[in-house]
């Protein structure tokens, strides 16, 4: 009797394990349309409302915690931002007046057609779903295809760039966030124009590194880093030029390459609401997202031009 | 164990689940605690195996597993793969030991939650991730498993509240109490 209770456990113990391998070789080797990927997803539209409406339920009881962190953090906070604003204020003074020169070079040159983000549908989606783990930087929102988000579309909220949409079901998506180990984006310093790409710091979940930067370039703490409108490759997701990303934190001098610390601007903590930028069948986004996706591997496409400039870029190796 | 506190342990054990794991995705991630979220998935499972044993407890993690990483749209099978591995665990814990330390649940609790985000970093590891071993990996498994047992106590106190009324008497316990009323113990019948 005890025999038949020791191996009955050991051969449950030993089902589940091998279950849980099979399942784990077969989801990391098959294509993201796979099978599995759509169990997955239909389970993904399944539980979206039901998540959407245990995240309303219990917004109440998470506002209360975030309240009693927030009330610590807001002192330190708001010292910082007073700072923050005096030299925002200096700047724009500044900038104002080069501003009406820009603007005239910028019809001079014909980039009045250059891709920004009012070139998208914006579409507003909640976050109702965050993983807790550090390997996976991602958030699950309560808009998916039947609201027009695809894969590969452009995620942010009022702070800046947030990430892409990785997967999208009926009525939910999966955000990947730009600390995910996935997610690269091609991004400039807002200053000296320096492109890199920034990717999350390896042991650091919650900071990023801007990376590639000529060995020449200047940085200095507390610039914005923005996005610089290119793919790096066709996986890529086309993200509009001048979203904000992060502020440098410091530099790090490498031989060949230079690297930044950044801290993105965006929350990705406590995020609530975010916005997806889709693109239309025919739009200005999706035809160069089109155009990026067919390039070859190592090949740059530009969404900081026309899409000439950017047809002109793939030709020229990017 | 009878059939009908059998179907009744399970479904205890199956809401159970749910509710965590749906309260852990919507409000515990969401409230991060010096830098990491408290995780309540692999308490949850350990604390299942602490009372159920063995065997429903490795059931109870593969499930459990399987529902975080199809709700957060994770790799399937590696959550089920390190949950059974902490349900078994602890559910052996129980039938080897069964250990009555009132600080029991706060150590199976963090050990669990270590063995939980080791146990998932070594597959990642496996599978590739882009991320060698670092001050700061470390650091944020620590700080992990230490918010995981500051909330280890209140999470067993739900835990065997919710499945008290389904659990089978264990005979162990029961001779246990007979044998410490018999030793000296406070028996309730002496106060009368």
């Amino acid at each position: 009797m005890h025999d038949k209770t020791v191996r009955r456990r050991r051969a449950v113990l030993l089902l589940l394990v091998v279950l849980s391998l099979i399942l784990l070789t077969a989801y990391f080797g098959e294509a993201p349309g796979g099978r599995l990927h759509s169990v997955q997803r239909g389970f993904l539209t399944v539980i979206s409302p039901i998540q959407d409406g245990a995240n309303k339920a219990l917004k109440p009881v998470r506002d209360l915690f975030g309240w009693v962190g927030d009330t610590v953090h807001a002192k330190s906070e708001r010292n910082q931002l007073v700072k923050q604003v005096d030299k925002l204020r200096r700047e724009v003074i500044a900038d104002q007046s080069e501003k009406h020169s820009y603007r005239e070079l910028l019809a001079l040159y014909h980039l009045d057609r250059r891709l920004s983000v009012n070139a998208y549908h914006q579409v507003a989606a909640t976050v109702v779903g965050k993983s807790p783990n550090i390997w996976y930087a991602t958030v699950t929102i309560d808009k998916g295809e039947s609201a027009g988000v695809r894969p590969n579309d452009p995620v942010i909220n009022d702070e800046g760039l947030v990430g892409k949409v990785t997967q999208a079901a009926s009525d939910g998506a999966q955000v990947s966030l730009i600390t995910d180990s996935s997610v690269g984006v091609s991004a400039r310093i807002g200053t000296s124009g320096a492109t890199g790409i920034v990717q999350p710091k390896v042991g650091e979940p919650n900071d990023l590194l801007l990376q590639y930067l000529p060995a020449n370039t200047q940085a200095n703490r507390g610039e914005y880093v923005v996005t610089s409108g290119t793919v790096s490759s066709s996986d890529d997701s086309l993200y509009p030029p001048g979203i904000p990303i992060g502020q440098v934190t410091s530099v790090n001098e490498e031989s060949a390459y230079r690297s930044v610390n950044v801290h993105p601007l965006a929350d990705l903590h406590n995020l609530d609401v975010v916005q997806v930028l889709t693109a239309g069948g025919g739009s200005l986004p999706a035809s160069l997202s089109r155009l990026a996706a067919s390039l070859p591997p190592g090949q740059h496409a530009s969404a900081g031009g026309t899409a000439g400039e950017a047809l002109a870029a793939s030709g020229s190796g990017g | 164990m009878s059939g009908g506190t059998s179907a009744s342990l399970l479904a205890r054990i199956a809401a159970l689940a749910v509710v965590v794991v749906f309260f852990q995705i919507g409000v515990v991630s969401e409230v991060p605690v010096f830098g990491v979220s408290v995780d309540l998935s692999p308490l949850m499972v350990a604390f299942v195996g602490l009372l159920c044993g063995s065997t429903l407890g490795a059931v109870t993690g593969f499930a459990v597993g399987l529902l975080v990483d199809l709700a957060l749209v994770q790799t399937l099978g590696v959550t089920s793969l390190t949950f059974t591995i902490v349900g078994y665990w602890s559910g052996r814990l129980r039938e080897l030991r069964d250990p009555q330390a009132a600080l029991t649940p706060l150590l199976v609790g963090a050990t669990a939650s270590a063995a939980a985000m080791v146990g998932y970093s070594l597959v990642e590891f496996l599978l590739g991730v882009d991320a060698p071993v670092s001050v700061d990996l470390v650091r944020q498994i620590v700080l992990g498993v230490l918010v995981n047992s500051v909330v280890a106590l209140p999470t067993w106190a739900v835990v065997r509240r919710s499945l008290e009324g389904g659990l089978p008497e264990d005979p162990r316990r029961r001779r246990r109490r007979r044998r410490a009323y018999t030793t000296g113990g406070l028996s309730p019948l002496s106060r009368s």
